[in-house]
């Protein structure tokens, strides 16, 4: 007896599987990409979860006076980064300290923000929705309105499967949402893929791109995933020490991750605090601004010099990273 | 195609968990640890005024704690082992004083085993649900990490703010781990009550001097481990 009812729950759970993933979403891996380090097991995307983090995404709801959403500092139309502020600004017009980063190809993200404070994508969410200066509200608060809200208990149920909502369904459906945020169609992959050429001046810029920055922003993300010293000069006011917050470890001191450059025309202002408008104004940085420090990273000590003609050549190359079918797509975009 | 109603899910889900019942149900039994955090010689109460021998006070208003990775030993070698043990303990919530833990029926032990706080690789898995829901209030928001222990309260020793101490006690990653292992001698029993009693904890620690933590570092494992050793079986 004992023994059939195990074959038997043995073959509803494979019926189960089998319906289950008619509603999975693909996660398609282009091609020359890394294998993701977001582990899909633990929160498989369904069609109905990406939705619903979509929506959440987009909706004030998340913050305490309801004014602030995650897309008021990461706007679609500008690869999810907070264009034109150097410092992002949330609740009340408070400032923060940082630049909001553009948000694309998380999946392959290790560790989140700037210093690195953040390890896993899950969690990421918490970090601005209670922050005074941001959101300033609470993942507990933030799950009660829910509750009250007909509409995103109905949503949890078609996700979840029970409409008892949670600090994690939140967090997992908003980790679904920014997963889908995949940027792999610029010019810069349709040339890699063969199906276009880079002009003389491009593939002149890449080269020079390649031997002066690659080592920092690896292909094909545009970031090794690692904390450097790029040779900023500290801010006085803001005195961020980057890594070493994290760690507390002397070693880490002025370290920040390595942002991507995918779409970097378009995530101004620059750095970690925003100190740069211009990509001509990072690029001077790279050739006369670097500050000697114990910890700056040894590949920048000798220092890069690029002529006029060359600046210009590495800018055209970084515009190769624009993937305008990421920058107007239509299902990252507010649902409403 | 079909697709699987969220309903239809539930009630696979309900039958493939009856299913389980049945087929499990006849060879384990329950054991029952109970965990009674101590102040002066009784059940430590929130909110209530104590006086120490030198007439300062000490009230507690939030003891809250993880107990996690519970496992059972007979002659130095692990005999059984909870599957996704974690048990938030939380003073002002009764029942998360009671924890039930199924076994097999015939299961002899002479030593529990666990650990005060959330192991590290849990720490760096993502959102969990249940007691381990950041919506419980014991997840640090401005650095990923689980916090483990949160001990919070008024005393006339502390010169701070309202006297308040605020004891927040984490951190998973090496070298500012803070998760502790108890080990405490017992008798095969169904029914365990672990104590804590705390007193040592307020003589050990001078709430003039320490009366506030909410980094993960040398100090907090130290709080840690101040509290961990004074779990005891009754
Ligand atoms: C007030 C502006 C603001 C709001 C609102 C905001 N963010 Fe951010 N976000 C930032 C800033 C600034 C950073 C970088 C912070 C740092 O490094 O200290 C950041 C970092 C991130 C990162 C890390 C990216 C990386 O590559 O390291 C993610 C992911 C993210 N935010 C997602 C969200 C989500 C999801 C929400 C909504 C729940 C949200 N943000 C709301 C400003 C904001
Ligand atoms: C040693 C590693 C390293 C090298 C080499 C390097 N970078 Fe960077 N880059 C960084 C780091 C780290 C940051 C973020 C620094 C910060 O904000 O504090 C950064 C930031 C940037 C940014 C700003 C991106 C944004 O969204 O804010 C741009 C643009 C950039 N680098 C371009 C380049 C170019 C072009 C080169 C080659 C000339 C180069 N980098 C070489 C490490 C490096």
């Amino acid at each position: 007896m004992r023994k059939l009812i195990f074959v038997f729950s043995i073959l509803l759970s494979l019926v189960l599987a089998a319906f289950v993933t008619e509603t999975n979403f693909q996660f398609v891996i282009p091609k020359g990409f890394p294998k993701p380090v977001y582990d899909f097991k633990k929160n498989p995307l369904t069609h109905e979860k990406i939705e619903l983090g979509r929506k959440l995404f987009y909706d004030p709801v998340l913050s305490k006076d309801s004014t602030i959403s995650c897309a008021t500092c990461h706007s679609p139309f500008t690869a999810f980064a907070h264009t034109d502020h150097a410092l992002s600004h949330g609740i009340g017009g408070k400032f923060g300290n940082r630049n909001a980063p553009s948000l694309s190809n998380l999946a392959w993200g290790s560790a989140f923000m700037w210093d690195g404070a953040v390890n896993h994508l899950d969690m990421q969410a918490l970090a601005p929705m209670s922050n005074p200066v941001e959101m300033d509200e609470s993942i507990a608060h933030v799950v009660n309105k829910l509750s009250h809200s007909h509409t995103y208990r109905k949503l949890f149920f078609d996700a979840f499967g029970d409409s008892t909502i949670t600090g994690e369904f939140v967090l997992k459906s908003l980790s679904q949402f920014m997963l889908t945020l995949v940027s792999a169609d610029s010019k810069y992959d349709k040339v890699k893929r063969g199906e276009t050429d880079f002009t003389p001046n491009e593939l002149h810029g890449y080269k020079l791109f390649q031997k002066n920055c690659s080592s920092c922003h690896t292909e094909p993300l545009f970031t090794n995933e690692k904390f450097e010293n790029n040779g900023l000069y500290v801010d006085a006011t803001l005195k961020d020490s980057g890594r070493m917050k994290v760690t507390h470890n002397p070693d880490d001191y002025l370290k920040f991750k390595v942002p991507s450059l995918r779409n970097v025309q378009y995530t101004y202002p620059y750095m970690h605090d925003g100190r740069f408008k211009t990509l001509t104004q990072v690029i001077n940085n790279y050739m006369g601004g670097i500050q000697q420090s114990a910890t700056l990273s040894p590949q920048l000590k000798k220092g890069i010099s690029f002529s006029e003609m060359e600046k210009s050549d590495l800018i055209s190359f970084l515009y190769t990273l624009t993937d305008t079918a990421f920058l107007h797509s239509k299902i990252h975009n507010s649902p409403r | 195609m079909f697709a699987l109603t969220p309903m239809r899910k539930t009630l696979f889900t309900l039958l493939l968990l009856l299913t389980g019942f049945f087929s499990r149900a006849q060879s384990e039994k329950e054991i029952t640890i109970s965990i009674q955090p101590k102040f002066q010689n009784s059940a430590l109460e929130l909110g209530k005024k104590y006086f120490t021998s030198t007439s300062d006070t000490i009230q507690f208003e939030t003891l809250r704690f993880y107990l996690s990775s519970f496992s059972f030993y007979k002659n130095e070698k692990q005999v059984f082992s909870e599957t996704n043990s974690y048990h938030l303990i939380d003073v002002s919530a009764e029942k998360t004083l009671t924890i039930k833990i199924k076994v097999p029926a015939s299961l002899q032990f002479d030593a529990i085993h666990f650990n005060l706080g959330v192991d590290s690789t849990t720490n760096v898995s993502g959102a969990m649900g249940g007691d381990l829901d950041p919506i419980n209030g014991m997840y640090w928001t401005w650095q990923s990490g689980y916090i483990n222990l949160k001990l919070e309260g008024i005393s006339s020793l502390c010169n701070t703010r309202n006297h308040e101490f605020q004891f927040h006690i984490g951190g998973y990653a090496a070298p500012n781990n803070s998760v502790q292992h108890v080990i405490l001698k017992t008798q095969s029993s169904d029914s365990i009550i672990i104590e804590l009693p705390l007193d040592i904890f307020f003589i050990e620690t001078d709430l003039e001097k320490i009366n506030s933590m909410m980094i993960p570092g040398n100090e907090a494992i130290e709080l840690a481990a101040r509290i961990a050793k004074l779990f005891r079986i009754k």
